[in-house]
């Protein structure tokens, strides 16, 4: 088919596919080289590589925007809300593709409808609930609506996974005198490692970038997170831009790398994401 | 009746705590934002209630107003903008017109992977007078003070941060094209060719028709997404200058956290609501008429 193809055509995708990709990773690119440049050559020249490579810019906006301590703490959000919400979404997939209750249906419907609610139609009741309930400013508090978030999309892959596991298999288990609970340790569990995957994956960039939680339902610096931490800078110390240049980094860095490693996982989660609605 | 109990007990152990979890922190604050919503309260005391004022207020507030537009103009440039652009490079790359595919799709996508509060300070520096953008334009016009003014334009200033939403998200409607179309069979497509079928007949006859569902799919996602958009514009403008780049999510947010008008807050997210539901009510039309056209 391809010698059917004119030149002009394949030159057209090059400029376009070649525009975007430029302007994808340009920015990018200019990101990390600018975050080894002293403030005073960026001023001098935006677009020039720096002249004295230095690691000062690093240093001094871990130390002034405390950034190991939120680094931390998006660890222990991301990680923790991660691990609980592909968890409880296999299990609750489990109970809804395999188990035929009306209550499960019912459930299963309410998940569903979770996919439409917004962030922003919850945060103030969540904001006045946890604060009567003395989690607010904790990182439980923090925690639980990342987990809860990320359902909605968790439970439907799951379902969706789970109910293509044959019948039979679950089955012969229960004859054999294995318990439900057994079954989904011993069968289901295994069996759904890729759905695992995939719902990991996706939650994990998901909490990783999440802002409005961390923001609101925390005060002070001990339990913000990364992109709460790197927000406040941009306002505050807008002068010092190759400390700034270097926040963003930082915040940054950790997903260029999940990206190098997992990129065929993410894109294929997303995908599968949009199929499954 | 015990292996029933036993049955009952275990669907309960799974399925409970994901949903008691999503009870209380999703389904439970809707429910209270729509109490809410009809009442005035500043966050101590006894919610007052004030029947409909709220909803009233709120249309006839132009700052509301000029937040919904901005808002719509999102959801414009999702639809209008990162779906189609998507499946031009998601085709592109699906009929291997370039080579090193995979590299494409692998830059392409890179933004999606990158924090919102980031990509939104990121865009500032390239905007701002120390950056590429005003460099690049300083060469091309000649003029060594060339500074970026979109912000100080009421109408205007709301075309950069649309500007980055595209950037940030074209490359994921691009994957979900490029996953869709590697499942139409190639065979239909070699046939067609053989037929002697012209590209913009093999898109329009086989290509189109199989990506009507898969559209809606993300015009729904455009949809939810855009009205949910707070952070990037947030972390970008903050809804300024002048609140000229002030989208409802942000309007909720200075009423509630700023001015703790809590009533009032939760009344806007619940019109956040019911906009996305009404809006994808209306797409959910539109694409069923597409698909009985094409079936």
């Amino acid at each position: 088919m391809s010698e059917r193809r004119s030149a002009p055509w394949k030159f057209a995708a090059y400029a376009v596919l070649g525009l975007f990709t430029f302007l994808s990773v340009g920015p990018l690119v200019w990101l990390l080289y600018s975050s080894f440049k002293p403030t005073p050559e960026i001023v001098m020249s935006s677009i020039a590589l720096p002249r004295d490579w230095t690691l000062s810019n690093y240093a001094k906006a871990w130390r002034l925007g405390d950034l190991g301590t939120a680094f931390l703490n998006s660890v222990v959000y991301t990680s923790v809300g991660t691990a609980a919400t592909a968890f409880l979404a296999v299990a609750a997939g489990y109970g809804f593709a395999k188990f035929s209750y009306r209550a499960g249906r019912v459930a299963y419907s309410l998940f569903v409808a979770g996919l439409l609610i917004t962030v922003h139609a919850v945060v103030v009741p969540l904001f006045v609930m946890e604060s009567r309930l003395g989690i607010y400013n904790t990182r439980l508090g923090v925690i639980l609506p990342y987990i809860a978030f990320g359902l909605p999309t968790a439970v439907l892959l799951a379902t969706a996974y789970i109910k293509a596991v044959p019948d039979s298999l679950v089955e012969s288990a229960t004859i054999d005198g294995a318990s439900y609970l057994r079954v989904f340790a011993a069968i289901i569990m295994p069996v759904s490692t890729p759905v695992l995957g995939t719902i990991a994956i996706l939650t994990f960039l998901n909490n990783w970038n999440e802002f409005i939680f961390a923001y609101l339902l925390t005060s002070g610096r001990k339990l913000k997170s990364l992109p709460v931490s790197v927000n406040s800078f941009a306002g505050v110390l807008n002068t010092d831009y190759g400390m700034q240049f270097a926040a963003l980094m930082v915040a940054t860095l950790p997903m260029l790398l999940f990206y190098a490693v997992f990129r065929n996982q993410l894109m294929r989660g997303f995908a599968e994401g949009a199929l499954k609605e | 009746m015990k292996t029933k109990n036993l049955k009952g007990a275990s669907f309960a152990a799974l399925v409970l705590p994901a949903t008691l979890l999503y009870l209380a922190v999703i389904v439970v604050p809707v429910a209270v934002s729509f109490f809410l919503g009809f009442t005035e309260w500043k966050g101590f005391g006894a919610p007052r209630f004030v029947g409909l004022a709220n909803y009233l207020r709120m249309f006839k507030d132009p700052i509301f107003l000029h937040s919904l537009r901005n808002n719509l103009l999102i959801i414009a440039v999702s639809v209008l903008g990162q779906i189609p652009l998507g499946f031009v490079l998601a085709y592109m790359l699906y009929r291997k017109l370039v080579k090193g595919t995979k590299f494409f799709e692998a830059m392409i996508f890179l933004p999606i992977t990158v924090s919102p509060i980031v990509v939104a300070i990121l865009w500032n520096m390239v905007l701002s007078p120390v950056g590429i953008f005003p460099w690049i334009m300083r060469r091309i016009t000649g003029n060594p003070d060339y500074v970026f003014r979109f912000f100080e334009d009421r109408n205007l200033a709301i075309l950069p941060p649309l500007f980055v939403l595209l950037w940030m998200f074209t490359g994921l409607y691009m994957i979900m094209f490029i996953a869709n179309l590697q499942r139409i069979p190639r065979s239909v497509i070699e046939a067609a060719v053989i037929d002697g079928a012209s590209e913009p007949v093999i898109l329009r006859k086989i290509i189109f028709p199989s990506m009507v569902g898969l559209i809606f799919t993300m015009t729904i996602f455009a949809i939810s997404g855009s009205l949910k958009s707070f952070d990037l514009i947030f972390a970008m403008t903050g809804g300024g200058p002048a609140r000229y780049t002030e989208v409802i999510a942000i309007y909720m947010y200075s009423n509630t956290f700023v001015y703790y008008n809590y009533g009032y807050g939760s009344a806007v997210s619940i019109v956040i609501v019911a906009l996305s539901v009404v809006l994808i009510a209306l797409s959910r039309g539109i694409f069923k008429r597409l698909e009985d056209k094409y079936e």
